[in-house]
């Protein structure tokens, strides 16, 4: 077997290992736990409170684009802070460049604003 | 820290960029009647960045940026020139079209100068990175522009069935690609050439070779992939169609190509065979369907299909025999050039024939020549041209085409060619049969009435253009041969 395969091997054998710790630790415990069902215990389980209406619900339509604008600028941010740490070194070349991205994406917020994406009625 | 960067040779996408920004600004602020000013910014944008491209060509000089990774080189610069013109060619014709019906205006433009940026950024790319880059931002605005006609079920269906089959494609290429680097610590293309010595015969490389040719065969629709290219080319607005199956068509092949050429010269004993059958089952499958459509847009569709393997068919064999690389990969980007022009042309006849005869039925465009003689000129010369009659462009490819499969020689290279042969025939059958259409059968007793009001200023630019190209290449196709010889220097590694 070549040494590259070899290497994998390892993610083999840890990967069965925690299929059978899984099943070993399930396993014993419905041997040693008593059962004892009730309505209570068999509820969905939503943070401590008593679940409300079907699994299936209705999200307002409106959270998709505010979605989106979010996912624009959270993608900004993650560029942005590692220019950050690194402005002085990358100087004024790096502060147009920047300019220019953040410009780009704001016309896009712009033109969210202008389609009327943004106003809540 | 400062990059070098040459902004001569950025120039052409710097215009693009900007054009498209000030689409999308312009945009917001016209009133729906003054929406075509979004038109004129683009055809002019467009127009503007084949300055830059003109300059670059005259000066020659070969530029490399980021490490290699970005190359500006004549090959690079005769196939952005070939997707600069196209995409011209394209906007003159939604410019029309687009603004007859209640479509968006500034987002259809911002949207296709978006995909032309990414096809830019292609001929470019000389790693896996930058590459996977321009391809997904050829593709992308094309999910949305393939839906365009929004009240239309078929233009819906259109666009999912691209979308669902191009995020698969893109999930296998990038699969591949990352085994690629997996195996290999390289991502460029230079890197990739040396790392991959010896490698043929890893089982993991092989895998992953094929992964790349499975998602680039997508793109580029061969057979056994062009499932979605039928029903996405009838379904979406025509300017789309033919934007779909001239550009993206080009720019994936131009990235399928340059992966194999270039970053995988040394394990072309896996991907030889692979692109062999890919190139025989896409003329076959492709030319057989086409025989049967009655519709001209499907007909289009399929043949577009045939003609990706007639691409194909030089550089694969060139590839399986082991000689002459460079004259089959030369000949394959050739045909890539000629069929560019000539499909754009065959598309604005589409076009402006079904706004005369308000049908997409090849029946229905009976004795369309009788009615209106210059369209049925340009019917003849498009479709003359693809089956590759000389004196029209089509047959120069189709000579490139073989001379360098007979250059490669051996057993499997000669069964390619006798394939290529008689789809070529075939091929003749289903072409001629729309001519024959328009200028042999009777037209209806009652003249069909105009759909619309005359082709339009930009249509008939955008036929003249195309047509004269298609004809001056057939006559002097020492125009196309530059290309060939642009890509050869790519294959001498200049």
């Amino acid at each position: 077997m070549s040494p590259y395969f070899e290497s994998y091997l390892t993610v083999g054998t840890f990967a069965a290992l925690g299929a059978v710790l899984v099943m070993v630790m399930l396993g014993v415990a419905s041997v040693l736990r008593p059962t004892n069902p009730t309505a209570a215990k068999r509820a969905t389980y939503e943070c401590g409170v008593d679940p409300v209406g079907s699994g299936w619900s209705q999200t307002y339509v409106r959270y998709y684009v505010f979605g989106l604008l979010f996912v624009i600028f959270d993608v900004e941010a993650v560029f942005i802070f590692p220019w950050a740490i690194a402005a002085e070194e990358l100087g004024v070349f790096g502060l147009v460049a920047m300019f220019l991205f953040i410009l780009t994406l704001l016309e896009g917020l712009a033109y969210a604003i202008k389609k009327g994406v943004l106003r809540w009625e | 820290m400062t990059w070098e960067i040459d902004y001569l040779a950025l120039a052409p996408e710097l215009v693009i960029v900007v054009t498209l920004l000030v689409v999308l600004a312009l945009d917001l602020f016209l009133t729906r009647p003054n929406k075509y000013w979004t038109a004129t910014a683009a055809v002019a944008g467009t127009a503007l960045a084949a300055i830059p491209l003109v300059i670059l060509a005259v000066e020659g000089e070969n530029v490399s940026m980021f490490e290699g990774s970005y190359v500006v080189d004549e090959f690079a610069l005769v196939l952005k020139g070939l997707f600069v013109v196209s995409a011209y060619l394209v906007l003159l014709l939604s410019h029309h079209y687009i603004e007859s019906e209640r479509f968006y205006q500034g987002e259809y433009y911002f949207l296709l100068l978006a995909s032309v940026l990414g096809s830019l950024v292609m001929a470019s790319a000389r790693d896996l990175i930058i590459l996977f880059i321009g391809l997904e931002l050829t593709t992308g605005p094309l999910f949305l522009l393939a839906g365009w006609r929004k009240g239309d079920a078929k233009s819906n269906e259109a666009s999912v069935k691209y979308f669902i089959l191009g995020v698969l494609s893109t999930a296998i290429l990038l699969w591949g690609m990352s085994m690629l680097y997996g195996l290999t610590g390289e991502i460029t293309f230079a890197g990739l050439a040396t790392a991959t010595a010896g490698l043929a015969d890893e089982p993991a490389m092989i895998v992953a070779v094929l992964f790349v040719i499975v998602g680039f065969a997508f793109k580029i629709s061969a057979a056994p992939f062009h499932f979605w290219a039928p029903d996405t080319y009838e379904g979406a607005p025509t300017p789309v169609t033919a934007y779909l199956s001239v550009n993206s068509k080009a720019a994936g092949f131009v990235a399928f190509l340059l992966v194999m050429y270039l970053a995988l010269p040394e394990l072309s004993e896996i991907w030889a065979p692979a692109l062999w059958i890919l190139a025989a089952a896409s003329m076959t499958l492709g030319n057989l369907s086409a025989l049967r459509q009655s519709n001209i847009v499907r007909l289009l569709a399929y043949s577009s299909i045939a003609q990706a393997g007639f691409m194909l068919v030089p550089f694969a064999a060139a590839a399986v025999a082991g000689t002459n690389i460079e004259e089959g990969f030369s000949a394959t980007v050739i045909y890539l050039v000629i069929y560019a022009l000539m499909n754009v042309g065959a598309f604005a006849t589409v076009i402006a024939g079904a706004n005369r005869t308000a049908t997409g039925d090849i029946d229905g465009w009976a004795g369309l020549g009788k009615i209106d003689a210059r369209l049925g000129v340009l019917i003849g010369i498009f479709f003359f041209s693809l089956a590759g009659i000389p004196p029209l462009a089509g047959w120069f490819a189709k000579f490139a085409m073989f001379r360098a499969v007979i250059l490669a020689g051996g057993t499997a290279t000669v069964v390619l060619a006798v394939i290529a042969a008689v789809n070529a025939v075939i091929a003749l059958y289903y072409y001629a049969r729309v001519i024959k259409a328009v200028w042999l059968d009777d037209a209806p007793a009652e003249v069909p009435a105009r759909a619309e009001t005359p082709p339009s200023v930009s249509l008939r630019l955008a036929l003249l253009i195309s047509a004269a190209l298609t004809i001056v290449i057939g006559f002097f196709p020492a125009i196309a041969t530059f290309v060939g010889d642009a890509s050869r220097i790519i294959a001498a590694g200049g």
